[in-house]
């Protein structure tokens, strides 16, 4: 079976007081309409904004993104 | 839907509402014999014309409809979808350009297309490179659309 990018921004969001996407998007500097396809797996983002979520979730990309 | 998508849904009806009036208007010229060069020149006038205001006036439209995000730069996703509309339409405007040279190296094999046309062969390869240019503009807005809805 073919390995993909998933991740766990949604549960991130979730914990850190049920955070939007669009305040998510505003922080990171993109639309919230690629964080919607980023959450479904849709769009692997570039590794600027991935490191980005995850400074601002102060996690380890590896909890943020999985590759499995 | 992002404000991008929407704007490429609006680019895209435009293109084909004033392409469509043009190219039907070339063909109904063509059937009643009436398609001559300055009759030519003032639907591609009107087409050039129309696309401007059309444009201008679906900017406009869509920054007060959507005026939140009328200022909205496009993000990397945005970038890399209009990056592959492009590469499409690239390759659809370099087949467009082997055929006008083909038919600038060879008239006998489009000679077709110049009799129907009753005008002389320059403007055959206008017309061809006019909708060359139209089916990488529809190729473009459908795979950036294609992208947009199937995600990326």
């Amino acid at each position: 079976m073919e390995k993909k990018i998933v991740n766990n921004i949604r549960r991130l969001r979730f914990d850190a007081d049920e955070m939007t996407q669009q305040m998510l998007a505003d922080v990171v500097g993109v639309s919230r309409q690629t964080i919607v396809a980023i959450e479904k797996d849709k769009y692997s983002p570039s590794l600027e904004v991935a490191f980005k979520i995850s400074e601002y979730f102060n996690v380890p990309l590896d909890t943020v993104f999985k590759y499995r | 839907m992002s404000y991008k998508e929407r704007s490429i849904w609006v680019s895209l009806a435009i293109t084909l509402y004033i392409w469509f009036n043009y190219f039907s208007e070339l063909y109904w010229s063509v059937q009643q014999h009436t398609l001559t060069t300055s009759s030519m020149k003032s639907a591609l006038l009107t087409v050039v014309i129309m696309t401007i205001a059309l444009e201008i006036l679906h900017h406009i439209v869509i920054a007060i409809i959507d005026n939140k995000n009328a200022n909205y730069d496009e993000d990397e996703r945005d970038k890399q979808i209009s990056l592959i509309g492009n590469q499409n339409a690239y390759y659809i405007l370099s087949f467009t350009a082997i055929a006008a040279v083909i038919h600038l190296l060879f008239p006998l094999m489009s000679q077709g297309l110049v009799d129907a046309l009753s005008l002389p062969s320059e403007y055959a390869i206008i017309n061809i490179i006019i909708f060359g240019a139209l089916t990488a503009e529809i190729t473009k807005f459908s795979t950036q659309i294609f992208y947009y809805r199937r995600g990326f």
